[in-house]
């Protein structure tokens, strides 16, 4: 039951590829797969062609000049062995050029980037890119190329909204340089979850038969040669597409002007729907038939200094009615998630005005709704693009408790992972107010003269050392310096409760311990 | 001592009756005493319904082997009689088919003895007589009924290892066990393994093919001499543990911190279950020196008969009512305690139960169930809170507040749970405002007059309501509906 046995690929999965489609999308380019390839993509030129409609001609041109391709070779943190990188792999995208000389892609194909490289359509050019600015959560990502020359004669794409039965275009590039435009309607639209668990934004659906490239991720989505969004799932046995729509997109790019990026706000509460008519009787909901019961509050979020409380029924958001589902009316999409209305058409520190129904009286309140940032979390939902805190005391290997952590123990991770981590992580909006910021783990022991006994100890929950109660790992050099008798006393919850280190030993081992097991540093707690 | 992993060992009752036509009656070969002192046990067993409990359960058929172990009892293993409804025996060379009814089942170790009804069973044969644990790569025979054949099937190997080890039946218990290379089949679970004409073992799991080849195990004679001392008194105490956790002292900083001198000995108690019978007499942090005056050793280990075994041995060799002693490290001196062993374990529901009837009660459509491995085993559930109460229950003390672990199991859809979905699989915390500690509080929560019964469900902030006279205007439909006779069950009464 160890942790570092599972790798998985991506940080973020997204595409769901059937099998040996997704070893090919894996793989690079290699030369040998050059004839058939090519033989793919003239019979995939023939299809297009005939799909191929007044308004995807029209896409082709504009977008011939407003695509690039983009290779990113990226590394992620193994956080089981939170000191080491895993093997650097390549992923590949389309991006879509914005004014102004910028490259939009999705987040999850820049995440944990080490180099970005932009390549023209025709392959002639390539040019080194930074990211600009990136948000995980609603997974969109701007690329600056090194040299602004790069994108000279490619003037950018404007945005357009999209509406269901819209006919869009999808775009992909041949090897040779060729677009290929696939086309297909819109189907629908709603507030579902996008890479990052626990983040859910408006997502479109296009019906669209694709072809698998090596370039599956981020592909842009175009009506009347304007961007309508970027895809952010393909599904090849449905042939259904997700993306971003461009008012998401517009949302993330007018915020990436402003320095620090502040990103998509939210209420802090969460809600149940109150469609069940026992329910609305018994909290006296009779007059309407609208509104949804606020479930939870979060501490020390938006609702709460709002005053809103658990039990108070949200009928109107900014003037929105809500109905007994949690959706409003919204004019481009119909009945969609009232999520939609406070993230996306709200910024940072904004007040919504929201109007409740608490005992038997209706009263507005003013949210000023904030993004709840990683950091927030008792168990980081995602660490990307930063390193693994780690702390080595004498052999015991201390981590925070993430999300992250937690998934090296593989896709089933909320089953297989090690329960009382689990549990802590799925139910930490739960748990009192106890001044922890994060819960230190001991991971792993690297055995040594220094830990013999302790061998098998591993996703312990260190509560204290040396009577000191842990509140993050930033705090464990502070506590070892309360050693007494030469001994660093750790308190773990769970079994065993106590165990003993002797700190001259443990001090005194730290480089026989890096040089063994090839430790760079003994922690790293920036 | 709990063990809470188990490899997927394989019991070996034979489920179906496989027969195979056109064999000649077998010549009976010169009669050895022992093969009149053998039976073939058929079980017709109900397995209970959790999905639906009000009903009777499914019916099926399964055989082990049996032998005589004193004037007028039969010995086999516990799951050969599980949840047996009616259970013959046939003895070698005798056509008649003798009823009989289990006296004493022991599932914490896989044991039972029965009674027949017809005396004449017992004419001519003769109890066999227990042996003591044989020496490893000694030569055994496995004698019983597995499948291939119907008649006395006899198999040898030798003594391949002794250790302690899971007991698959009861799903949690783990004792003294001792693998054998004879080929051990379904079917001769319950049979008697001989050496020198001595019982030193009941054959009763083993490993499918593709796990293991030439690994059996069967049960040894200190288990078996616990268990018939055990029911000497008329009922059947299980085993004692001591519901504690420890620690190794290994470590030389771990032992300067406990002051201990440097003696390789004692064993530090990291918890105590506050239901088991330590509590009160052992304390967290304590290390355990000694027990019944058997040095312990660094790693928690005893000397007991020549052999380091674990320090539960010691305690599995107890009976309810006796006491141990324990020598104790506290406050950095030595005291001495002595723990009456005055009840088993109290809580089963992480062990796997037979001859119970599935508790329920039925609200509105609504199954609630206490969480039990039973319920688990029958019903997939989805929510992973379930799977962390189930084994946090004892590590975390859960029953301190939740004896049962109520789970809305299943819905029974009517226009009135409709919205209801959501709750599925929640584990109940109150009804109407009053904490739900066990199944009986939920019944008598429902029994009483009210509006509206609010049911908050953990880590739910949205309340069920069941509007009292919408639930009681459905009552019948859902009933008649769903085939439901009967609408709760408290008790699990044996059967």
């Amino acid at each position: 039951m160890r942790p570092f046995l599972l790798l998985p690929a991506l940080c973020l999965a997204s595409i769901s590829l059937s099998a040996p489609q997704a070893a090919a999308a894996a793989l690079e380019r290699a030369p040998a797969a050059a004839p058939s390839a090519k033989a793919t993509a003239s019979s995939a030129q023939a299809t297009a062609l005939a799909q191929a409609s007044a308004p995807a001609a029209n896409d082709l041109q504009a977008s011939q000049k407003n695509i690039v391709r983009v290779s990113v070779t990226s590394q992620s943190y193994d956080f089981s062995r939170p000191w080491s990188k895993r093997a650097p792999a390549t992923r590949r995208a389309i991006g879509a050029v914005l004014p102004g000389g910028r490259v939009l892609v999705t987040a999850e194909c820049v995440a944990n980037a080490n180099y970005i490289e932009l390549e023209n359509p025709d392959g002639n050019h390539k040019e080194p890119a930074t990211i600009e600015c990136v948000d995980y959560e609603a997974n969109l990502a701007l690329l600056k190329p090194d040299s602004a020359a790069f994108l000279e004669g490619q003037p950018g794409v404007g945005f357009e909204g999209t509406r269901i039965g819209d006919s869009l275009s999808v775009l992909q590039l041949e090897a040779n340089g060729q677009v290929q435009s696939s086309s297909g309607k819109v189907t629908t639209a709603e507030v579902t979850r996008y890479p990052i668990d626990d983040s859910s934004f408006l997502v479109c659906r296009l019906s669209v038969p694709l072809q698998m490239r090596d370039s599956m991720l981020s592909l842009p989505v175009l009506k009347d040669g304007k961007l309508a969004g970027l895809m952010l799932r393909y599904d090849s046995q449905s042939s259904l597409l997700d993306f971003i729509p461009s008012i998401v997109i517009e949302h993330f790019l007018k915020d990436a002007k402003n320095t620090p990026y502040e990103g998509f706000p939210r209420m802090g509460c969460s809600f149940s729907l109150t469609r069940d008519p026992q329910l609305r009787r018994y909290l006296g909901l009779n007059g309407n038939n609208g509104g949804v019961l606020i479930s939870q509050i979060l501490r020390g979020g938006p609702a709460e200094k709002a005053g809103l409380l658990k039990g108070d029924v949200l009928l109107e958001i900014e003037g929105n009615p809500i109905d007994s589902d949690g959706n409003y009316k919204d004019a481009d999409y119909g009945r969609v998630s009232l999520g939609h209305l406070v993230s996306t058409k709200h910024f940072e520190g904004q007040k919504v005005k929201v109007k409740v129904w608490r005992e038997g009286k209706s009263l507005t309140l003013e949210v000023p709704v904030a993004r709840r940032k990683p950091q927030q979390y008792l168990s980081e939902p995602y660490i990307i693009d930063r390193a693994p805190q780690y702390f080595v005391l004498g052999g015991l290997v201390l981590q925070e408790l993430s999300r992250q952590y937690l998934k090296e123990f593989g896709a089933d991770w909320s089953r297989k992972g090690p329960m009382e981590l689990v549990q802590m992580d799925r139910i930490q909006s739960e748990l009192p107010e106890d001044g922890i910021k994060r819960a230190v783990v001991l991971t792993r022991v690297l055995p040594s003269d220094v830990t013999i006994g302790y061998e098998d100890l591993r996703n312990l929950l260190v509560t204290a050392i040396n009577g000191m109660p842990l509140t993050c790992l930033a705090d464990v050099p502070k506590a070892m310096a309360k050693a007494t008798d030469g001994l660093h006393r750790i308190e773990f919850k769970g079994d065993p409760c106590l165990i003993f280190l002797d700190a001259k030993a443990a001090e005194a081992n730290g480089q026989a311990l890096q040089r063994a097991y090839g430790l760079p540093a003994l922690s790293r707690l920036e | 001592m709990h063990n809470r992993s188990l490899p997927p060992l394989l019991l070996l009752g034979i489920a179906a009756f496989a027969s195979l036509a056109g064999l000649p009656p077998a010549q009976s070969a010169e009669p050895s005493p022992i093969r009149k002192s053998l039976a073939r046990i058929s079980n017709t067993a109900q397995e209970p319904n959790y999905k639906q409990p009000w009903l009777p359960g499914f019916t099926g058929g399964s055989s082990g082997t049996g032998w005589v172990v004193s004037k007028d009892r039969i010995l086999t293993n516990a799951h050969v009689v599980s949840n047996a409804r009616f259970l013959t025996l046939e003895k070698e060379n005798d056509p008649k088919k003798y009823i009989a009814e289990v006296e004493h089942v022991a599932h914490d170790c896989d044991l039972a003895v029965l009674k027949v009804q017809d005396p004449t069973f017992f004419t001519g044969t003769i109890p066999l007589e227990l042996g003591s644990i044989p020496d490893i790569e000694t030569e055994v025979s496995v004698y019983g009924y597995p499948i291939g054949g119907d008649r006395l099937s006899v198999t040898r190997g030798v003594v391949s290892r002794i250790d302690f080890r899971p007991y698959a039946h009861s799903g949690l218990d783990s004792h003294l066990t001792i693998q054998i290379d004879a080929a051990i089949n379904p079917g001769n679970s319950g049979g008697p393994v001989l050496q020198k004409g001595k019982v030193v073992g009941v054959a009763f799991q083993g490993f499918s093919g593709d796990v293991a080849q030439n690994v059996g195990y069967m049960i040894p004679t200190p288990v078996i001499r616990r268990f018939l001392e055990d029911i000497k008194d008329g009922t059947y105490d299980r085993y004692m543990d001591l519901s504690l956790s420890m620690f190794n002292t290994l470590n030389p900083a771990m032992r300067r911190g406990l002051g201990l001198p440097n003696d390789d000995r004692g064993v530090f108690v990291s918890s105590v279950a506050s239901a088991g019978v330590c509590n009160g007499h052992v304390k967290p942090g304590d290390v355990i020196l000694a027990i019944d005056s058997l040095p312990v050793a660094s790693d928690g280990t005893v000397e007991l008969e020549g052999e380091r075994v674990q320090m539960a041995e010691v305690a599995e060799r107890k009976f309810r009512g006796d006491s141990i002693r324990l020598a104790l490290w506290r406050n950095r001196a030595q005291t001495e305690v002595t723990v009456p062993l005055s009840h088993a374990w109290p809580f089963t529901m992480q062990s796997n139960q037979f001859d119970v009837l599935p508790t329920y009660v039925l609200y509105g459509g609504l199954l609630f169930q206490p969480l039990s491995r039973n319920l688990l085993s029958s019903v997939q559930f989805q929510n992973p809170r379930l799977s962390y109460m189930f084994e946090a229950f004892v590590p975390r003390e859960l029953y301190k507040d939740h004896p049962e672990v109520i789970v809305l199991s299943a819905i029974l859809a009517d226009p009135i749970n409709t919205y209801l979905s959501e709750f599925k699989d929640g584990v109940l915390e109150e009804v109407d405002g009053t904490p739900v500690r066990t199944l009986a509080d939920v019944a008598s929560a429902f029994a009483k007059p009210a509006d509206f019964h609010v049911l908050k469900f953990i880590g739910n902030g949205r309340p069920l309501v069941l509007e009292r006279s919408v639930v009681d205007a459905a009552r019948e439909r859902i009933r008649t509906r769903y085939g439901v006779r009967q609408e709760q069950l408290l008790e699990t009464a044996a059967r």
